[in-house]
């Protein structure tokens, strides 16, 4: 129809830190259609994994977030480790719990400064980003980077903690509980704030099962799904945490879900700290692997980070399969734009926490159709040039 | 002679050009310093100006090129044409004549319109989209904003801003209208498009709304209306509220405590949706005004 009038919302866009295309189909202001297109940041890691081997992909997968670089590691970690029937010594499971439970609180506290950005709330995003400044130092005190600390090895890890470094982390700990406890009150109680979260975006319990939404976004609707407890992995069985839900499931009942998990990520790390096993940091996996393939399941600050590992025995996997939790929440985009405001649109996105470089995967266009050859391949390229004016 | 200094360097011209962009920088280096940053220098706005100056200036396929360039510059000589009229630096007024607040108001709302027209010629989707959100704004804020500051003029007796300014001088009016003082004051940011009320540009969503497509010196000149407004804007508020200006001391004075609360405000919330823009002003501003208005009618009728 001609005359429908689309606002393109990307490949570059200032809402976008990432690209992504999202086409908004407005009457007015109020969107009635929307659609999206993903995959610019395809860069073919899965197919690049397969010529690596089992070390070196580590490096690889770790890089595929850079903001959850290290659940990247450790899913792949302990599937190779169940893989090749090596268990990773208690320290070294605690010390990746830890290390997760830092990066959740760095997600999360960017997460927040963004939202506050989409809505126009530039002071929430520079404070909230200027307190995640200590959970980076914390991070690069321990394992020496801000990003991809590189933490995990294959059978444990690279780093130790000792009495200086825990005493930083829970100085770090304790100025930004006191933080977390200030925006928790700003996001449910200012009032300008409020009316662009509040009754935004609602997804209801029966919407999020249905979409099949994982993470903060889906425990925002009442679903309790959170793989650290349904599926304990790491060490994260002896020092448990409890899971965050809340009934409204609009926007400010996702910030309220992120700021109350870092409440949570702040107890375990502190239980983590006062009880850390003694130990070994390092088990000895083979260079090769048996062959076999495992499913490995961790929650990444988004939510279920899912790998499916095939070894066929030799020193480099046979296929890795990812899927990343932005995959599972773009549906809810979609489904809650229709019928709101263009003004909620960032937000909305948004609310979902995306991440597109991770969530790009190998694209299939109108897939179904025939395979072509790489003869046929380059006959269509030399008739399509033959055809160019 | 004493016309065209007028026109060109003080109060029209370079004083105000110069001056807006000082005050540019002021408001962006406290809105950066509540924000826990370190904000611009102190010479970046004339920096950007001169950039912007010097660049090519990309014309769209599908505007009217004549509107496209003349825009720019009548949005301009609004600005500088309302300067004319306000006791700038705490200066009297260069021209003056009973009525001339309804024609300062009018010259300064001509921005507004030129970026609303600026839009609504390109055919960006951006661009419209920001240009109906502008004007949908202007006729939100407008009303309550012109009769905020047709308070003061009632209590003098007198539509001509010299009067008023000397009159304000002995009635500190923000004592006697607080709520003219406060619809002016946040009506000035609906104007100036300053956070909350920036939903015409908000990036996020529409990039840079009405302006999006313009490039060089037509955003220049933009930037430069805007900002002699905010000069101006600050200068009508404080004269009329703040106890009249009556000499420079008082007009840096005044204006510059005026904008500190303005940066304060800006950091303080949200950016409003345009229909929560529209249904503030409606609900609220406009209605408190005028029972504002009603108050002054009987107390001066019951005073005379």
């Amino acid at each position: 129809m001609p005359d429908k009038f689309i606002i393109p919302i990307g490949p570059q866009h200032p809402a976008l830190k990432e690209p992504g295309h999202f086409e908004f189909t407005v009457d007015g202001e109020v969107v009635t259609g929307a659609s999206v297109r993903l995959g610019y940041v395809h860069r073919g890691i899965e197919k690049a994994t397969e010529s690596r081997n089992w070390n070196q992909n580590l490096y690889l997968l770790e890089r595929i977030c850079g903001i959850c670089s290290h659940t990247h590691a450790m899913a792949y970690c302990l599937g190779v480790e169940k893989l090749a029937g090596v268990v990773a010594p208690p320290r070294a499971q605690a010390i990746r719990t830890l290390v997760g439970e830092l990066e959740r609180i760095h997600s999360h506290l960017l997460w927040l400064g963004v939202a506050a950005h989409e809505a126009g709330f530039d002071t929430l995003f520079m404070y909230s980003w200027r307190d995640r400044e200590t959970v980076m130092d914390v991070l690069e005190g321990l394992t020496g980077n801000r990003v991809n600390y590189s933490a995990n090895v294959l059978g444990g890890v690279k780093v130790d903690i000792n009495g200086q470094q825990s005493d930083s982390i829970r100085k770090g700990l304790d100025f930004l509980e006191e933080r977390t406890r200030h925006y928790l009150e700003v996001v449910t109680t200012d009032t300008v704030f409020l009316q662009r979260t509040r009754g935004i975006g609602v997804t209801t319990n029966e919407q999020a099962e249905r979409l099949g939404l994982v993470g903060p976004t889906a425990r925002a609707s009442s679903v309790v799904r959170d793989i650290r407890i349904d599926a304990p992995y790491a060490a994260y069985a002896e020092y448990p945490v409890s899971v965050v839900t809340e009934a409204a499931g609009d926007l400010e009942a996702r910030f309220i879900v992120r700021i109350k998990e870092l409440f949570e990520s702040y107890r375990v790390i502190r239980e983590i700290l006062d009880k850390l096993p003694e130990g070994e940091l390092q088990a000895r996996v083979p260079r090769r692997i048996k062959a076999g393939e495992t499913i490995s399941r961790v929650e990444a600050p988004r939510g279920e980070l899912f790998y499916f590992i095939k070894s066929n025995g030799t020193d480099t996997p046979d296929r890795i399969k990812v899927r990343t939790p932005t995959m599972c929440n773009m549906a809810s985009v979609l489904a809650l734009a229709v019928g709101h405001q263009l003004a909620d649109m960032p937000m909305i996105l948004v609310g979902v926490d995306p991440c597109f470089s991770c969530n790009d995967r190998s694209v299939v266009i109108n897939g179904g159709g025939d395979c072509w050859t790489w003869e046929q391949l380059r006959q269509y390229g030399i008739d399509y040039y033959r055809r160019k004016p | 002679m004493n016309a065209i200094a007028a026109l060109l360097i003080f109060p029209g011209g370079l004083f105000v050009l110069f001056g807006g962009m000082a005050y540019e920088w002021a408001d962006r280096k406290l809105v950066a310093r509540l924000q826990n940053r370190l904000g611009p220098r102190w010479f970046q706005p004339l920096a950007d100006t001169v950039k912007l100056l010097a660049k090519e200036e990309v014309i769209p396929s599908g505007v009217n090129s004549f509107l496209f360039l003349g825009l720019p510059v009548a949005a301009l000589a609004g600005a500088l044409t309302a300067a004319l009229y306000v006791p700038l630096a705490g200066l009297a007024p260069s021209y003056s004549f009973p009525g001339d607040l309804i024609v300062t108001l009018y010259a300064l709302s001509l921005l507004t319109l030129c970026t609303g027209l600026a839009g609504a010629n390109t055919s960006d989707r951006f661009s419209l989209v920001g240009a109906t959100r502008t004007l949908t704004q202007l006729f939100s804020y407008e009303a309550p904003f012109l009769l905020a500051l047709l308070g003061p003029a009632m209590a003098t007796g007198s539509w001509q801003i010299n009067q008023i300014n000397q009159y304000a001088a002995q009635h500190w009016l923000l004592v006697a209208q607080p709520v003219g003082f406060v619809v002016a004051l946040i009506g000035l940011m609906g104007k100036l498009e300053l956070p909350p009320f920036d939903a015409p540009e908000a990036e996020t969503e529409i990039v840079a709304g009405a302006l999006t497509e313009y490039s060089g010196r037509g955003l220049a000149l933009f930037r430069l209306g805007k900002n002699a407004e905010l000069m101006i804007g600050l200068t009508l508020v404080a004269s009329f509220y703040f106890g009249g200006i009556a000499n420079p001391l008082e007009f840096f004075g005044k204006t510059l405590g005026l904008l500190l609360g303005l940066s304060a405000l800006q950091t303080l919330m949200a950016r409003l949706r345009i229909d929560q823009t529209v249904g503030l002003w409606w609900r609220y501003g406009a209605l408190l005004v005028l029972a504002q208005w009603l108050l002054l009618i009987l107390a001066q009728g019951v005073m005379a």
